[in-house]
Order: structure tokens, then C-alpha cells, then sequence
């Protein structure tokens, strides 16, 4: 090999590296804004009910702001490289999906699907070989979720809400279904399933207690 | 989404997309292993030939010429074998459309590497020289030059390191033979050159396992170096017929352990040595 074909593959090197740091700055943005999400949800779990519209009315500027990050590294990102540098903004991503997801569920107690989060989040489907949402961390953001729900299922009785346990008891036992039907391998996605049946058992507690004392409605369904 | 149906019907979609994955990431790596014994028997043919005993070629004239000749024979079987593996690589090319490659990387380079360290000491033997990024990414592209997926610049990187294993030990079982010392020299050079420089060692910080690879080269190099050093030493005490001294080298490489293994001049290769 001479000289020339060495200074060639310094020549991608540099490229490759010079591409590197711009995603990284990009997805240290987008992990910023996941991070003030995160920690501005976290607030949920001291926020009486007529207070919740308020706090969301605070998280949902951070997020329509991850549709500017979306589109930066979308541009970024060569053509059919999306899963090469993917591993880079993987938890970033899951936080985010996790951020949208809680605002969907405070907002309307449903589960945001995935196509929905990806409006919320800017993700253009035109752009799948370059920046997209797979199943698999928009999975993990949903776990996230059912292991926020179970916190809040808790402080909710401590803040006086009865009913909001039981609400959240019928929409994780939808979820853990829907999870229940995946073959997962042994990976990251299967130990944190593995893990959701102690977020279950802790919701089951609650809404238990809550019944047993006959502190929320007697409409509630049968558990 | 509210009702279980609906979230059911939606973890279905998610379900056909992960067996749908995980299925075509167990094929790869199947087919990875199958890559990588098969390149692993083309770099054993070619140390074979190398220390074949029987008679050169007719062709061949003096001891030079009828070590070039072996070698471009060992050369040019072993891109025969080596056919076998593009081949299997062109089978695979339609599970790694699109960005898909990237996403099964990991499955793949494994035996990638293994091929590229193949094909670079074939490419060694035949012509002196490191194999290029370009010629690698031809050598894995059809016949209209559409290259199967790209090179990962990584994996071509750490083939060529684990070429430096196998040139030591073809440098070390090339010693004891004739001519063989000016041919441990060359290797001696040759490795030495692709360790050091502002490139190889320039590039270790960008490739996490480039460092480990860098050190088994160093490894590899000092066990040359040794030899030659024996070499030196013993022939400049004493005024030695080629024969005694090849009795010498014979014992020094013993010392230090690496025909040790029967590399010497015997013909088990199972074993696979410094890389992992």
C-alpha cells in the first residue's frame, strides 16, 4: 500500500471524525432537551390534578423544540447511514419518546402509537434511511412510561387522587398484553419487560388499598 | 389508542417487526461463522504451501525464483478459495439493502475481518505489499463494480492487523529454511512498517480495538526481531555453513516458543495463535 492509498483512508477518517462531532453536538442538544423533560415531568408525582395542564403547558415547548433537532441530524446523516451512528442518539431518543408518551398519557390516558410520536417528535417517515423511530426504542420509551405510571400511581393516593390508580392499573395491564406478545432474545428490551410485572404488582397494591377502604369510586372495575 | 384492542393490534405490527429482525440477524450470523472458517482454511492452504517440502516447480530455476513461484502459487490458490467466499458474501447482499448493513455491522464483521486478513496475505505473498481500502472494497463488489455493502474502514483496518499474526508466524516457519533469513527480514520490515508511522498508530485512538490489535502486532514483531537477532549474533561469532547455521535458528526459535506449536515445519495448523 503506498502512500497515496494511506492518505486516502486518512481522508475518510477525517471525514468520518468531522461527522462525528457534528451529530455529537446535535444529540447533546437533543439529550439537553430530553433531560429538562424528564426532569419537568418529574413534578407529576407532587402536582395535584388541576394543576397538571399547567405543568404540560411547560414540557410541550421543550418538545415541539426536538422537531429542530430531529431535522438537524436528519440532514447530517448520509444517505442509508441511519444505523451506523444511531447508537449515538439511541437513549436520548428513548427519553424523548419517553417525554412525549407521559404528555399523551396525562393529556387523554391513552397510549401515544408510535406514528404519533413521531409527529410529535419531527421525524419525517421520508428520512427512514437517515434519522427514524424503530419499534424498538419507542418500546423502551413506553417502558419507561409504565415505570413512571407505577410512581405515580402511589404519590397520585398520596396527593388525594384515588382514582387515578385505578385508571392507571387498566392501561398498563393493556400494555404489559401488548408486550406479552413480543418474542423477545435475551437483551436490553426483554430483562426491562421482565421487570414491568413489579411495576404491575405495585399499581395492583395501591389500587387494593384503595378499594379495600372504599376511598375510590365503587364504579372502579373489577381487579 | 385506548382499548386493548387497539394496543394489541399495534404490539402485532411490533411483533412481525422484531422476529422479522431477529430471524435475518441469526441468518447473518450463521452465515459470519461460515465466512470465517472459510477464510480461516484459505490462510492455513496458504501457510501450507509455503512450507511445502515437496520439489519446486520445474519452472523455477534457482532458490529465488522457486520461492516466488510458491508463492504466487500459494497466491493464486488461495484467490481461488477465496472466490468461494465473495460468492458468499454476494449471497447475502439482498438481506443488507439500504442502511441495513449498518444495522447487522456487528453480525458481519467478524468474518469480514477474517476475509480481509485472508486476502491481504494473499495479496502479500503475491506482490510485497499491503493490500488497499480500494482494492479490498473491489475485491467485494460484482462485476459491474457495485460494491455488495460498503467497507467499514474499521474492519479493514483490523484485518490488516491480524495479517501481521499470521506474516509472523509465516516469517518464523520461513526461517529454518533456505533463503529464509533474507525472507524473515523482509517480513521483519514489512511488519514493522505497518505498526509504526504516523498512520496505523495515528489511527488507534478512532477504533476502540485497534489498540488491543496494535500490541499483538508489537508481540508479533519482537518474536521476529529475536530471530534475526539470533541470527546475527551466532553467525558473526562463528564462520558457519548455511546447514549448521539453519541447525541454530532451529533451536533459537524453539526458545522462544513459537515452533513450539509444530508451526516449525510441520503442517497442523488448527490452532489459531496471537488473534483472538
Amino acid at each position: 500500500m503506498d502512500a497515496r492509498d494511506l492518505e486516502y483512508v486518512n481522508e475518510l477518517l477525517e471525514q468520518d471524525n468531522e461527522l462525528r462531532e457534528k451529530v455529537r453536538e446535535q444529540v447533546h442538544d437533543l439529550d439537553k432537551k430530553a433531560r429538562t423533560m424528564s426532569g419537568l415531568l418529574n413534578k407529576i408525582h407532587s402536582t395535584p390534578v388541576d394543576q397538571v395542564p399547567a405543568l404540560l403547558e411547560q414540557v410541550k415547548p421543550v418538545l415541539e423544540s426536538c422537531k429542530d433537532t430531529s431535522a438537524a441530524l436528519a440532514s447530517l446523516i448520509p444517505l442509508a447511514q441511519f444505523w451506523r451512528w444511531k447508537d449515538m442518539w439511541t437513549n436520548s431518543l428513548r427519553n424523548a419518546v419517553f417525554a412525549a408518551t407521559m404528555v399523551g398519557y396525562l393529556e387523554t390516558g391513552t397510549l401515544l402509537t408510535l406514528p404519533r410520536v413521531r409527529d410529535v417528535l419531527g421525524i419525517d417517515l421520508e428520512w427512514s434511511d437517515r434519522y427514524a423511530l424503530p419499534a424498538e426504542d419507542y418500546l423502551h420509551g413506553v417502558i419507561s412510561l409504565v415505570n413512571e405510571l407505577s410512581r405515580l400511581a402511589v404519590n397520585a393516593v398520596t396527593m388525594g387522587n384515588f382514582e387515578e390508580p385505578i385508571k392507571i392499573s387498566a392501561f398498563v395491564k393493556d400494555l404489559f398484553a401488548g408486550f406479552s406478545m413480543l418474542n423477545l432474545k435475551n437483551d436490553t428490551l426483554r430483562r426491562r419487560y421482565d421487570s414491568l410485572k413489579y411495576d404491575i404488582k405495585r399499581i395492583e397494591e395501591v389500587v387494593y388499598d384503595v378499594s379495600l377502604r372504599k376511598l375510590a369510586p365503587s364504579k372502579s372495575q373489577a381487579f | 389508542m385506548g382499548s386493548r384492542e387497539a394496543i394489541l393490534s399495534v404490539f402485532e405490527c411490533f411483533r412481525d417487526e422484531l422476529d422479522d429482525h431477529n430471524d435475518r440477524r441469526e441468518r447473518l450470523i450463521k452465515h459470519g461463522r461460515d465466512v470465517t472458517n472459510l477464510s480461516k482454511k484459505v490462510i492455513f492452504l496458504l501457510h501450507r504451501i509455503m512450507v511445502d517440502d515437496a520439489p519446486d516447480d520445474p519452472a523455477g530455476g534457482g532458490e529465488g525464483t522457486g520461492d516466488r513461484a510458491r508463492a504466487l502459487k500459494a497466491a493464486s490458490r488461495g484467490r481461488d478459495k477465496l472466490r468461494e467466499v465473495r460468492a458468499m458474501f454476494a449471497n447475502v447482499r439482498h438481506e443488507l439493502v439500504g442502511d441495513r448493513f449498518w444495522r447487522y455491522q456487528r453480525q458481519i464483521s467478524p468474518g469480514l475481518q477474517e476475509y480481509i486478513e485472508a486476502l491481504s496475505f494473499a495479496h502479500y505473498l503475491e506482490t510485497g505489499k499491503l493490500i488497499s481500502y480500494k482494492e479490498v472494497q473491489i475485491s467485494l463488489s460484482d462485476d459491474k463494480g457495485i460494491p455488495y455493502f460498503p467497507l467499514p474502514l474499521e474492519d479493514y483496518l483490523l484485518g490488516l492487523s491480524d495479517l501481521t499474526g499470521e506474516l509472523m508466524r509465516y516469517a518464523i516457519s520461513a526461517i529454518s529454511r533456505r533463503g529464509g533469513r533474507t525472507k524473515a527480514q523482509d517480513v521483519c520490515i514489512f511488519v514493522r512498517n505497518c505498526r509504526a508511522g504516523r498512520y496505523f498508530e495515528g489511527w488507534t485512538p478512532y477504533f476502540k480495538d485497534l489498540r488491543k490489535k496494535q500490541n499483538v502486532t508489537s508481540q508479533s514483531l519482537e518474536k521476529i526481531e529475536d530471530a534475526a537477532y539470533a541470527i546475527v549474533v551466532r553467525s558473526s561469532e562463528y564462520d558457519l555453513s548455511p546447514d549448521m547455521l539453519d541447525d541454530i535458528v532451529a533451536r533459537a526459535i524453539s526458545f522462544h516458543g513459537v515452533s513450539g506449536n509444530g508451526r516449525g515445519r510441520g503442517r497442523d495448523y488448527d490452532e489459531d495463535g496471537p488473534d483472538d
